[in-house]
């Protein structure tokens, strides 16, 4: 069928597939020792890095224009994947293969991919069996995290979204410490029984746009412009809500679906904790983010007030069990849990300036605590512990360990300056003003009222978190006896190379903290165009209003007979509840359409309604 | 001679030089035979000198195969004979298409036979004059509709098939394996070859095409029906034996266990799929013959009869394959289980209302060309275990990932793929055959689709068991040693598994290319226009 081509459209398959082709090179003959594995497995890993580098400049490049494909994506690439002709019996299906970014999947790509060098780098001395599979798992790890950010096909974003799990299986289960065996079969089985319902979600979800389309497509755009136009009415948009909400939360996780974490993070070998704090639970929330809130938006409204409930009882409970758990690294992945909880809380708010901030909060959490993570893996490396009992008064002896923890539990805690204050503040402003349409957008489900113990977890993870830094760094020395553990060659302090690991992430967070503006613009963006678009009003929202109103219709125009780009519900009750506007495929793609309103009709469409000027007179 | 055919009376009117082209590809096998007979005499018993000149036969039969494939793209012909619905075998892009499968996997297999055999093999001439035998039987198989020709055909197949898993003298459970695969094989034949006599009697025809015409006819009129019935149930049992579809399937664990690998792995794939061809073709010839509008009811129980046989073979050998410690043994229930969803392809275009035909005969291609990979490299790596370490028991895999993880990582892959898990092929074999069944959208389709899908779970948790035990569980075994050819071979299958999930579309173009002008529904159609006002049963049955 099509295949659609932007400019530089490999780009982004080149990127996702860069570490597939790494892990092939990686079994080729000859097979060096372990530290070739090593290093190539580094340079393959910081070739992806140096495309989605490129990958970034050619998005800003090309940030104004709006792409030929779908609005707001770019490097769009799109090929047939698994398409049917369809006939009169029969329904046509169109699944593609379908990559696209926008203002969030960049930098979440980003992320991905500066992350994983330096996992790989911190693996160097960690690792000392079976490099070859190690690294290769990593890296096939990092193709199904950097494919879901790109998939603009519902169907390639589950298949990428599952295939982590794989990897992510074994590098638990083969590397992990002695409790790995549960932690991976608990892993597996809480997030894959999720998605089988995720699954039947989308399957019921074609089906559903199906008898919209009169075709079966998964593509993401698509399905988004139906969820937007009111198509899917609310009772199946709960239901399907809750079937994707399966997934995602188990994948967040959202408190009752958490209990799989801790003991995946404890058990996991150190990389492993990092990408799965740093980036596979952003999967869940990018789901969320992604998927539910502009594909169901009135069950999301409606279900808002459970999921922030539950958000909240996370962050608090976890804040509370993180602060008596005596294994340091359990502790930061209940910190974890309780961090994951304002994600959410800022996603439904359903304001910019909430999910703004959850955006931005996944990419804070996934450098502060994915730098914690490697942090706590040195210490380990040297004292073969984790609990707080055995070690202490660390900080004379390892003064760069104890300035990194220092720092990225600060990052970490919301100090202002650092990345963790922009995100903590925003949510906490979306959330504070959720309820209000003081920016001009319908009121959202959430209230001051969320804000309070959501601020109390703030002040939870401070103690925790600084208390965890107060045994493990101050006070008298303790340490295990025959430790700190050189015999692999460490240094007693943080030796040049985990220094070089951590300096990037400290960075990275002073710049995020201190002007985090352009990855602010550029979510907002992305946010106004497809999670809440400005178009998204609802019935009971919209004043009655007069006057000609244009549809600018910039979508493809795919489909044979008729398209049903926009809705009028009449509020009367005693005439027909709906009618359809039937758009005329056959105009040129770019002349608006144009309709009337009477007083009594109310918008509810997936498109900037635009004002003709002086159209009021014309009526 | 060729002169000598052409100007006889019996022949005029056939092109028998391009009949014989056709034709070709069986042909060839039938010469590598002939040579492997030869060699001993000439060259010697040396299984290398037999492995290569059966690598050169297959060679040969491949590169004639894609060059008749070419021919018949347009439509297919009904070989010597001029009238359309008699010929005795017939050669068309469906034929062709499994025969180029077959080609391949022979090769596979014969390799996998090079590798483990070669040097210990004595009887080198006979095993390959068995395998290239039952090759030739399947190729049959699938190029025919005459009744006569499919009794012979899958007794060809059948017969060698018998020897095979039983070659190996010295080993007792092979001996068993074959004397039950042979009992079962001669009572299905017996009963197969009763309801052809049943149907012959009715119709006074051979030809499938014929025959469909007179069951229809007694099925919508209820003449005879309870006679016809028998009969197509005595015709469908000798297929569904060769299926191993319930409830003929009791053969299938036991014969796959005591073969050599090499056979179990030829009989897992090229057996079954020859018969699944061949059950697709009746069905079709059926479905062809079925265009009067009383008659279209008839195909309902029908669909239902193979939909509830597929989903009940699917469903028990998932279930029997829970427990199995062996893996051989564990690959033939699951091989049950892949016989099952491939015959629910089959449920979808014997159907009524709507002409699937060809949806679900290029769901059926596209699934048999991803099993044979996903067999030949399961296979192959459970071969090897059992080169090195003489057991097939599923305590020979633990710690595989560490101890070969060349042979480990396409194992695993293998077996997701046979789960139908993404990113493999696997589930792009499922895929198509679940969108053919749901894009029927009636109660048969709906009910197999979530048969299938329930199946694919459980048998996640079976094929998981060896993932886990080859990953997660080490009990510090020594490294296995296994030739490199082998791996290689497993590793292709594994890429291949891969790119064809990637590629799924060109995949489904190309079967579609392959089931397009498929000989027998195009010539059955006009059969039904010139035999329209059919003979009366009567006057046949006097």
């Amino acid at each position: 069928m099509d295949v659609f081509i932007a400019e530089q459209s490999w780009l982004l398959t080149a990127i996702i597939f860069s570490p597939l082709a790494g892990v092939m090179l990686l079994w080729l003959p000859p097979y060096g020792d372990a530290r070739g594995v090593r290093r190539s497995a580094m340079l393959y890993s910081l070739v992806t890095l140096g495309l989605t580098i490129y990958a970034l400049y050619a998005f800003q490049q090309s940030a104004p224009q709006v792409s030929a494909g779908s609005p707001g994506f770019q490097l769009e690439q799109r090929a047939s994947w698994l398409s049917l002709p369809g006939d009169d019996f029969k329904p046509a299906i169109d699944i593609s293969y379908h990559v696209g970014i926008d203002g969030i999947s960049i930098w979440l790509l980003v992320l991905t991919a500066m992350l994983m060098p330096l996992c790989i780098w911190g693996s160097f001395s960690a690792i000392r069996n079976r490099e070859r599979e190690y690294y290769s798992l990593l890296l096939l790890l990092q193709v199904g995290m950097l494919g879901v950010f790109c998939s603009m096909d519902l169907l390639l974003f589950y298949v990428f979204f599952e295939f982590t799990l794989i990897p992510l299986y074994f590098l638990i289960g083969i590397w992990g410490g002695p409790d790995r065996r549960r932690a991976a079969n608990k892993f597996f089985i809480f997030t894959l029984s999720g998605s089988v319902l995720t699954l039947a979600g989308i399957l019921y979800l074609a089906y559903y746009a199906y008898t919209d389309l009169g075709y079966i497509t998964l593509n993401i755009q698509k399905l988004t412009e139906l969820g937007q136009t009111g198509f899917i009415s609310p009772g199946v948009q709960w239901w399907l809500f809750l079937a994707f909400a399966a997934g995602f939360a188990i994948k967040v996780p959202l408190f009752p679906v958490h209990t799989w974490l801790p003991l995946a993070h404890t058990e996991a070998p150190t990389a492993g904790s990092v990408i799965l704090a740093g980036v596979l639970l952003k999967l869940g929330t990018y789901g969320f983010c992604r998927l539910s809130l502009p594909i169901f938006p009135a069950a999301s409204r409606e279900l808002a007030p459970v999921i922030a409930t539950l958000a909240i009882i996370g962050i608090i409970y976890a804040a509370l069990a993180a602060w008596v758990q005596r294994d340091v690294k359990k502790l930061v992945a209940y910190s974890s849990v309780s961090h994951l909880g304002f994600c959410m809380l800022g996603l439904f708010s359903m304001k910019v300036a909430g999910v703004n901030g959850a955006v931005i909060y996944m990419i804070n959490h996934g450098l502060s605590t994915g730098a914690l993570f490697l942090v706590i893996g040195f210490m380990y490396e040297r004292y073969h512990t984790r609990s707080i009992d055995d070690i202490g008064g660390l900080a004379k002896k390892m003064p760069w360990m104890a300035f990194f923890l220092v720092f990225f539990t600060l990052s970490s805690i919301g100090l202002p300056g650092l990345n963790g204050f922009v995100g903590e503040f925003l949510v906490l402003l979306g959330t504070a003003i959720s309820a209000g349409t003081s920016d001009m957008r319908p009121a959202g489900p959430l209230g001051f009222g969320y804000v309070i113990p959501a601020a109390l977890g703030i002040i939870l993870g401070a103690v925790y978190m600084l208390w965890m830094c107060q045994h493990v760094l101050f006070g008298p020395l303790k340490e295990p006896p025959n430790t700190p553990d050189t015999s692999t060659g460490l240094t007693t302090d943080l030796n040049k190379r985990e220094i070089s690991i951590l300096v990037p992430l400290a960075l990275a967070c002073v710049c995020i903290g201190v002007y985090p503006k352009p990855l602010l613009n550029s979510f907002q963006v992305a946010i106004e165009q497809h999670i809440l678009p400005l178009g998204t009003v609802y019935a009971t929202d919209i004043e009655p209003s007069r006057g000609r109103y244009e549809i600018p219709i910039h979508r493809e125009p795919a489909r044979t007979q008729h398209v049903k780009h926009a809705r009028i519900i009449n509020n009367l009750p005693d005439v027909d509840s709906s009618a359809k506007i039937v758009v005329d495929t056959q105009r040129p793609t770019d002349a608006p359409y144009s309709f009337p309103m009477s007083q009594d009709t109310v918008i509810t469409s997936a498109f900037d309604l635009v004002k003709t000027p002086g159209a009021d007179h014309i009526e | 001679m060729t002169m000598w055919l052409a100007q006889s009376n019996a022949w005029a009117g056939i092109d028998v030089t391009r009949h014989l082209f056709l034709f070709s590809p069986m042909l060839t096998l039938v010469c590598t035979m002939l040579a492997v007979v030869a060699c001993p005499i000439i060259v010697g018993r040396s299984a290398k000198t037999i492995g290569a000149v059966v690598v050169m036969g297959i060679i040969a039969s491949f590169i004639l195969a894609v060059r008749v494939a070419g021919e018949v793209a347009g439509g297919g012909i009904s070989g010597l004979s001029t009238q359309p619905a008699s010929g005795m075998l017939l050669v068309d892009n469906l034929s062709i298409a499994f025969q180029l499968i077959l080609l391949i996997f022979m090769g596979g297999v014969t390799y996998l036979w090079w590798m483990g055999s070669s040097d210990s093999e004595e009887n080198a001439p006979e095993f390959f004059i068995l395998l290239l035998g039952s090759a030739v039987g399947m190729g049959l198989m699938v190029s025919t509709s005459n009744l006569l020709m499919i009794a012979l055909a899958i007794e060809t197949a059948s017969l060698p098939s018998y020897a095979m898993v039983g070659f190996d003298k010295r080993d007792r459970r092979g001996a068993e394996a074959s004397l039950k695969y042979l009992i079962f094989g001669a009572i299905s034949a017996a009963i197969m070859l009763y309801g052809i006599s049943l149907l012959y009697g009715l119709s006074g025809s051979l030809s499938v095409a014929i025959v469909a015409q007179h069951c229809i006819q007694s099925l919508a009129s209820g003449h005879n029906l309870v006679i016809t019935l028998v009969a197509l149930m005595c015709l469908l049992s000798g297929i569904a034996f060769k299926i191993s579809a319930f409830p003929f399937h009791f053969w299938c664990p036991d014969a796959f266990e005591g073969a050599k690998i090499e056979v179990t792995a030829w009989l897992s794939v090229a057996s079954k799929s020859a018969a699944l061809i061949l059950l697709a073709r009746l069905a079709m010839v059926f479905c062809a013959g079925v265009s009067a509008p009383e008659a279209i009811g008839m195909l309902s129980p029908l669909a239902w009869g193979i939909g509830i046989m597929a989903a009940i073979t699917c469903t028990l050998g998932n279930f029997a394959a829970y427990k199995q410690t062996s893996a051989k043994r564990l690959l033939a229930y699951s091989s049950i289980a892949h016989a099952g969803y491939m015959l629910m392809a089959i449920a979808v275009f014997v159907h009524p209302h709507s002409d699937h035909g060809q949806e679900g005969m290029s769901a059926l291609l596209t699934y048999i060309a991803i099993y044979m990979f996903m067999n030949l490299g399961a296979f192959g790596v459970v071969a090897m275990v059992v080169w090195d370490t003489g057991s097939d028991n599923l305590a020979s895999f633990t710690g595989l990932l560490r101890r070969a993880p060349l042979l480990a990582v396409p194992m695993i892959i293998c077996l997701m793929s046979l789960v139908g898990l993404p990113p493999f092929a696997g589930f792009i074999g499922k895929w198509w055959i679940l969108v053919a069944l749901g894009r029927l959208n009636d109660s048969l389709g709906w009910f197999l689709v979530i048969t299938a899908v329930v199946n694919t779970l459980i048998s996640l948790y079976y094929y998981m068991r060896i993932v886990v035990q080859m990953s997660l569980r080490d009990d510090g075994q020594p490294a296995l040693s296994f030739p490199l050819g082998g791996m290689a071979l497993v590793n292709i299958c594994a890429i291949a598994l891969f790119a064809m999930f990637g590629f799924a579309q060109p995949l489904k173009t190309t079967s579609e290319q392959f089931t397009r002008n498929i000989f027998d529904t195009t010539m059955a159609k006009t059969v039904v226009v010139d035999a329209a006002p059919a003979q009366p049963i009567e006057s046949v049955q006097r």
